[in-house]
């Protein structure tokens, strides 16, 4: 019998029954631990026995145990975001260290009370590492992702170093109150997004946008604006690893008001009927003055961060130093910023036990700008000097017009703010699968704002000062359960979580008036006069307490659902709505999982997922406006007490709605991600409906019976619809040549559906309310925007301009015409038809280009906005010729023809698209330098242009957090600061 | 481990741990208020807290820009305010006129306020001392802002109880407003203080109740259709021989910043530049320049004044002296003197304003110049436009400065605005007499002691029987009470409210714009409210 068939008839049955015991005797268990290059436990790689379908997924703190086949020699560990790795089967338990692959860093996303993996996502949740970050000079973070996250529209409105950042997800989801991100810096949240601008850009490594509401609600009442989780860099195992990054920019005002010089004006009004030369001769101080010019110019910025990082043992660490000095382009303006960031992570007991502590403090000096002096620049005559020829100030005074540079440079008023946060955090294996914890953090703001005023020459006013200290205080608890594990081809996690926070906030203000020394500025408030002292002090509390769990699931890596519920209670709310529940689920089809699609070579990675959830807002709610209370009320005069003559009178603050409660959004989404090409092209598509019920609005209730005529309501409705495309190409893959080009376009779509409801058992119907006005000498609650339903807020209703007549027409006092509803033209306005106009964006859009060659380095990031409209309100009041000669008019005045009173039609709304070269920048990275890991040096462009038909300053204003939105209003203090162009050199520098 | 936490879990969900109690600081639940009488004090006087509106603006524009008292002409933009100014002077007003519509919740919220303070004091356990007084005090002074809403609107919501349904509230007829607030005052002025000191200083007295039922009998056939000239002597009377108040010696002195020691002043709004801002008179009706002058510590604002056709009810007889370079003037009628007329100088003005005015000085460099367009800051009367750019109609219009500012006023005065004064009461009751054809020499003698007074005592200005007519009370009283807040109520009383004018404004075609249009603003919020004849119905 040959051999083969003796082995095939005889031996082959026999090895079969030996089998089990073969494989016993063996390698009947493989067992091992899977770490990353930092140390830390990977849960949920998976671990398959090479040329097998026997494969597990590892538990929470990496750990795994597999049956592997006789003759197995070898296990194949992946996980999302590493290299995978083959090791050989061993009798000992294993070690198997994964590093992170590069081209997919950052593919292990936070969401929130925990991580996934980027392929198992469900929900809308865009991540962006530092390696995108937009550089430039660098104020508040967000700055460095500003455009590049589909859905997410940041808006800076102008050039003030200590202006904050508007930032919208997804549309306008409110109508009152707070519609910014909840963010959420290494697991605390922050208790006001604008304390952003107190944390330093260079220690960020990464950011997660938690986009639709399946991926929100997680943080409930908090959820409805979409979430923004920040990660701060960590440290990594190895030696001390030493970076230094620093830069220095220099900024410029981009563009000016184009008003006349003191020459334009000198020939202007000569040529105006009715100005005579009497006139001309008092007014003429024979200055040339461009006061924007006086009150600005090219300003420096440096900032500096070092950081020093590194870990053995199970110990990891990372602290760093940042300096950051920022001269606003307005005169006497800046911010400076100090922070120190430490954190650590401690493993212990075979890395059972993990203990992270972190700590940032920050202190930021502002040195703010009087936003009237813009006003003071556009009205002022440029034939007054800005100086007496002894030195002096030019000192003069008329309606909204008094010496800008004077007012800026001898007012104090100026804000230290401290903003200190720690964070602890304990986890414990309590079992293979389960782990379970507490985290605590503590945050505190302190503000500390000063101002003097002294008698400014020719206004005559009395000298004053004030000094408000504030703090912002919020404690936050949670105890957190994680539980991990696999079922062969089924995966399950699962997460709960109780959390407790407490927010605390209080100021206190001194004020005095009337000093007679006036160097003393206010740090002598009380040497003034005794009966103009002030003093006020003010304290609130809430609370949330919230409960709230996640169980994800998947089959074979192939079908996914994750279902989260929270349940939030918050003191904000009224008595009869204590408590909210936030239930949300989303499901997902990874295709490229599928066999019809495994073979197909040019798809990489296809998955689909639809998600729907429920979230809320609470921002509109202060903290007691569903209580009857009084508080202080004006003094009143009892002449009867000789030694106090004005006591405090006590009445009702407000009308308490005892019904309130948050804002509920309810949210679907669908999307596809996908990688194509052996990932040349990747991206996704997200479609959103999300509708918002229970708006909170300040309502108008009438009077009588009550007193107060509004009241914060939760009663009408309006929904957002949108598309998000996201896509980046790597278009040359070569050793030396890389070009990468990408891009995202989002198009969302707000509607006001329904303003009408009850509260407390009353009706309160609206179908429209007037929201922005025009401003400025002239205008008196000229309402030109409004909220109505139907339409998207703040629509422009406004006369159609029919031209101008050839004289002012005395009973208007205008020459302007409009078109009334017969289409005949009218001089009356008030008898011209109206129209609705949509000023909000067809969609806003951002494109970047990473080229590297070599060791050099070409970025370029342009963003953009199309289809906006906004009402040039500064051009409606300072492009008029019968402004002169007491004030200054725009080049633009002396040919369109426009005279007498200012008027609010459609002539002022501008096509507002734009189109702006963010950030242009070229980088050498220099190789090989001895003692050094990496020493790179770049120079950036900031705004180096901007492409627009709008006639204004700058088409990005204050649009979003304003009634004032799409209104370039630009007086009363409601002014565009001018935004800058930069240019700026820096240096990375590292070594270990 | 696991199970221990899973129990805080448990714990937690079931109580401790979920305690949304909440802590207030700053302001005090309702509950926890009213525990002593000076708190309850404090709670009370908030009633008070709206007549601060009465000069700042609105409601005063109203009573005053809509007469042929107060223009406020359009200084290119400067004042243009969106056209109310010219709406108001010009009689073409509109439901959204921005002083209809605020006007309207200025007052109701007085009333708004009473109601509620009502609710809570009458549910107070124990009783509060002196409830019955309490009430009579509050309900009067209910009935004074329902006087003013129903004289401005006519037919009003007539709402007494806090907790009304809102969606209940309509319009009631203008007559049974008006007995509503007749039978509220007489029902309550047995009960309310007849005391004049400082302990009543700034509150409602049976004297101001006396003062409000005056003026109610003698517009009620304005109001009802039905006269009342009898109640309305006997209400006047009242007051008259109470022997509680006197003409003050100087006119000026029931207007200063010291008023509060007039013997004339029945009912004032109390001011303070510190403690009760309202009072700005004077910030409204000068020229920024005027800070000179006036020696103001904040910018005046160039806007309130009368044109010469109102200033010429006025006796501008004078007596002028010549110091150095300067002229100085000195107006026989004191009361001529609350008006800036002419060329203003650097030096200080001084009070009282009709004694020793400098108007005419050799030396030019005493001359305030206008910083806008220097010019000479001279005023001047003869207004022909409403509205004009011409950098000379900045100075257009008589500036009124009867609520003198001393040196230092920032933009809130310290002078408290009288409601009702005696003298007013003097010629309401000589004009009810006259009307009811019952006018004696008791009549002259009330209207000639207001005339010697002005004259400082000089009776060759008084009156006969034969200069006691009806027109010459109307002009006795824009002297006399001019910035007062009558001349609209007086204006549509003698017939005159809806005269053509100067500048621009045609005669009024119907009676309508005797009252004010309901605000839109107070339709939107309620639907059931309906429009005032000759409006455009909601």
């Amino acid at each position: 019998m040959p051999l083969n068939r003796l082995f095939a008839k005889c031996l082959l049955p026999g090895i079969f029954l030996l089998l089990p015991f073969l494989i016993f005797a063996q390698t009947p268990v493989v067992t091992g631990k899977i770490i990353d290059d930092k140390g830390n436990p990977l849960p949920g790689a998976t671990v398959t026995v090479k040329g097998s379908n026997i494969s597990v997924t590892a538990d929470s703190i990496g750990q795994f145990r597999i049956n592997a086949p006789a003759g197995s020699r070898t296990l194949l560990i992946t996980s999302i975001g590493f290299a995978d790795k083959e090791v050989a089967i061993t009798n000992h338990p294993l070690s198997i260290i994964l590093t992170s692959d590069s081209k997919a860093l950052g593919d292990v996303v936070v969401v929130g009370y925990g991580t996934v993996r980027k392929k198992d996502i469900t929900g809308a949740v865009a991540s962006i590492t530092s390696k995108d970050f937009s550089p430039g000079v660098i104020n508040n973070p967000l700055q460095q992702i500003q455009g590049k996250i589909s859905g997410l529209v940041i808006t800076q409105p102008g050039g003030d170093p200590n202006g904050n950042l508007i930032i919208r997800l997804r549309g306008q989801t409110s109508l009152s109150g707070g519609q910014t991100p909840l963010i959420v810096v290494d697991g605390i949240p922050l208790d006001d997004p604008n304390q952003l601008s107190n944390i330093p850009a260079t220690d960020i490594a990464s950011y997660d946008v938690l986009k639709d509401v399946s991926a929100t609600a997680i943080y409930g009442s908090r959820g409805a604006n979409g979430v923004i989780i920040i990660n701060t860099k960590k440290g990594t195992a190895g030696r001390p690893h030493v970076e230094y990054n620093a830069y220095v920019g220099m900024d410029h005002i981009a563009k000016d008001f184009g008003l006349l010089s003191g020459d334009q004006w000198r020939a202007a009004v000569k040529t105006i009927p009715g100005i005579t030369q009497s006139t001309i001769d008092g007014l003429d101080h024979g200055a040339n003055t461009d006061w924007l010019t006086a009150i600005t110019r090219t300003a420096y910025t440096h900032s500096h961060n070092l950081a020093v990082s590194g870990g053995s043992g199970g110990f990891n660490y990372r602290a760093s130093v940042n300096y950051m000095k920022q001269d606003g382009i307005v005169i006497n303006n800046n911010k400076e910023q100090y922070s120190l960031r430490f954190n650590a992570e401690q493993k212990a007991i075979d890395d059972k036990l993990d203990i992270q502590v972190a700590l940032f403090s920050s202190q930021v000096n502002r040195q703010y700008v009087d936003y009237n002096i813009f006003d003071y620049v556009n009205t002022t005559p440029p034939v007054y000097p800005v100086h007496n020829p002894d030195g002096t100030y030019f000192g003069y005074y008329d309606y909204d017009q008094q010496n800008p540079v004077a007012q800026q440079m001898l007012e104090q008023n100026t804000n230290r703010e401290k903003l200190t946060q720690y964070f602890s955090r304990v986890d414990y294996t309590i079992l293979s699968h389960l782990k379970g914890g507490v985290q605590g953090s503590i945050s505190q703001l302190t503000t500390h704002y000063d101002f003097f005023q002294p008698t400014l020459p020719g206004v005559g006013n009395l000298s004053s000062a004030q000094q408000n200290m504030g703090e912002v205080d919020s404690k936050k608890g949670d105890i957190h359960l994680n539980y991990l594990n696999s079922f062969g081809k089924h995966a399950l996690s699962a997460t709960a979580v109780y959390e407790y926070n407490d927010f605390d906030s209080s100021i206190f203000s001194a004020a005095g008036q009337d000093y007679l020394v006036q160097n003393l500025q206010d740090n002598n408030l009380g040497g003034g006069n005794p009966s103009l002292n002030q003093i006020t002090s003010y304290k609130q509390q809430y609370k949330i307490i919230s409960l709230l769990g996640r169980v994800t699931y998947n089959y074979n890596s192939k079908y996914y659902a994750t279902v989260s519920f929270r349940r939030d209670g918050s003191s904000k709310f009224g008595i009869n709505s204590h408590w909210g529940n936030f239930p949300s689920a989303s499901l997902a089809w990874r295709l490229k999982g599928e066999s019809f699609l495994k073979d197909v070579s040019w798809i990489d990675d296809l998955k689909l997922n639809a998600g729907y959830g429920v979230v809320g807002n609470q921002d509109a709610i202060t903290p007691y406006s569903t209580l009857l209370t009084l508080g202080g009320s004006g003094r009143y005069y009892n002449p009867a007490n000789p030694n106090y003559q004005y006591p405090q009178s006590y009445a009702p603050n407000q009308n308490a709605n005892p019904d309130l409660k948050w804002e509920s959004r309810h949210g679907t989404n669908v999307g596809a991600s996908f990688a194509l090409f052996d990932n040349r092209l990747n991206g996704n598509i997200n479609a959103f409906s999300d509708k918002t019920k229970n708006l909170l609005f300040t309502y108008t209730v009438p009077v009588p019976p009550f007193f107060y005529n509004t009241i914060l309501a939760n009663v009408g409705t309006l929904t957002n619809k949108g598309i998000e495309l996201q896509l980046n190409a790597d278009v040359i893959r070569a050793p030396k040549l890389n070009w990468s080009v990408g891009g995202q376009i989002t198009f969302v779509r707000t509607r006001i559906t329904n303003l009408s409801g009850t509260y407390d058992g009353n009706a309160i119907t609206t179908d429209q309310v007037p929201v922005g006005y025009a401003k400025g000498r002239g205008y008196d609650g000229n309402a030109i925007t409004y909220l109505k339903v139907g339409q998207s807020p703040y629509v422009f209703y406004l006369p159609k301009s029919a031209g101008l007549a050839k004289d002012v027409d005395p009973s208007t006092n205008s020459n302007q015409l409009y078109y009334a509803a017969d289409g005949s033209k009218v001089a009356d306005i008030s008898k011209a038809k109206k129209y609705y106009t949509d000023p909000s964006p067809k969609f806003t859009y951002g494109i970047n280009s990473n080229l590297n060659y070599g060791s050099w380095g070409l970025n370029f990031f342009l963003r953009g906005v199309y289809g906006q409209q906004l009402f040039n309100n500064f051009a409606n009041i300072t492009s008029n010729i019968s402004r002169l000669p007491g004030n200054n008019v725009t080049k633009d005045a002396l040919t369109n023809g426009i005279k007498g009173s200012q008027t609010a039609s459609d002539l002022w709304l501008e096509n507002a698209s734009y189109l702006r070269l963010d950030n242009i920048s070229l980088s050498y990275s220099f190789h090989n330098v001895k003692g050094l890991d990496n020493l790179r040096v770049y120079a950036t462009g900031n705004n180096l242009f901007v492409i627009t038909h709008y006639k204004g300053m700058d088409p990005e204003i204050r649009n979003g957090n304003s009634s004032q939105a799409y209104i370039d209003t630009n007086v009363y203090g409601d002014a565009f600061y001018p935004r800058s162009r930069t240019v700026l050199i820096g240096i990375n520098v590292s070594f270990k | 481990m696991k199970n221990k936490i899973l129990l805080i879990l448990a714990a937690c969900s079931l109580g401790a741990c979920t305690k949304l109690d909440q802590k207030v600081y700053s302001v005090v639940p309702n509950q926890n208020f009213w525990q002593t009488p000076d708190q309850i004090a404090a709670g009370i006087v908030p009633a008070y807290a709206q007549l601060a509106n009465i000069p700042d603006g609105n409601f005063q524009n109203l009573q005053e820009t809509s007469s042929d008292e107060q223009v406020v002409p359009a200084r290119g933009s400067d004042w243009l305010a969106d056209g109310q100014h010219i709406q108001l002077w010009t009689h073409t007003w509109t439901s959204q006129t921005q002083q209809v519509r605020d006007t309207w919740t200025d007052l109701y919220a007085g009333i708004g306020k009473i109601n509620f303070i009502l609710g809570i004091v009458n549910t107070l356990d124990p009783k509060p001392d002196g409830l019955d007084k309490i009430n009579a005090e509050l309900k009067t002074l209910r009935a004074l802002y329902y006087y003013w809403t129903m004289d401005l609107y006519g037919n009003i919501p007539l709402v007494t109880d806090f907790n009304t349904n809102p969606n209940t509230v309509t319009n009631s007829p203008r007559t049974d407003v008006y007995n509503f607030i007749v039978k509220d005052l007489k029902d309550n002025i047995d009960l309310l203080n007849d005391e004049v000191s400082p302990n009543t200083y700034g509150r409602v007295t049976k004297w101001t109740a006396f003062s409000i039922l005056a003026k109610l009998y003698l517009n009620a056939g304005i109001y009802t259709g039905t006269t009342h000239w009898p109640e309305a002597i006997a209400m006047c009377d009242s007051i008259i021989q109470s022997g509680k108040y006197s003409l003050q010696t100087n006119y000026y002195d029931n207007f200063s910043q010291n008023n509060e020691s007039s013997v004339e002043n029945i009912f004032v709004i109390p001011f303070d530049h510190i403690n009760i801002a309202g009072n700005n008179y004077q910030t409204q009706n000068l020229h920024y320049q005027n800070n000179i002058n006036f020696q103001l510590s904040s910018g005046a604002w160039n806007g309130f004044c009368s044109n010469a056709e109102f200033y010429s009810h006025f006796d501008t007889t004078s007596v002028y002296t010549v110091k150095g370079p300067n002229t100085y003037r000195t107006f026989l009628d004191a009361r001529s003197g609350q008006y800036l007329i002419g060329q203003q100088f650097t030096p200080v003005f001084t009070y009282p304003p009709n004694t020793n005015v400098l108007v005419a000085s050799t030396e030019p460099s005493l001359k305030i110049k206008d910083a806008q367009t220097g010019k000479d800051l001279s005023f001047y009367g003869n207004i022909t436009e409403i509205s004009n750019p011409a950098d000379t109609f900045r100075l257009a219009g008589l500036r009124n400065i009867k609520y003198f500012p001393n040196p230092g006023t920032q933009v809130s005065m310290n002078n408290d605005v009288p409601v009702f004064r005696l003298a007013d009461i003097l010629l309401m009751r000589a004009e009810a007499s006259l009307r009811n054809g019952t006018a004696t020499s008791t009549d002259l003698d009330y209207v000639n002691s207001i005339r010697a007074r002005a004259y400082g005592g000089d009776v060759s200005h008084n009156w006969t029987m034969v200069d006691l007519t009806l027109p010459h009370i109307l002009d006795e009283r824009a002297r006399e009470l001019a910035w007062e807040n009558h001349r609209r109520q007086d204006c549509i009383r003698f017939g005159t409210f809806g005269n053509a004018r100067t500048p621009n404004k045609a005669k009024d075609a119907d009676g309508h714009w005797q009252i004010f249009p309901i605000p839109q603003a107070q339709h939107d919020a309620n639907p059931n409210l309906k429009q005032n004849p000759g409006y455009p119905a909601f």
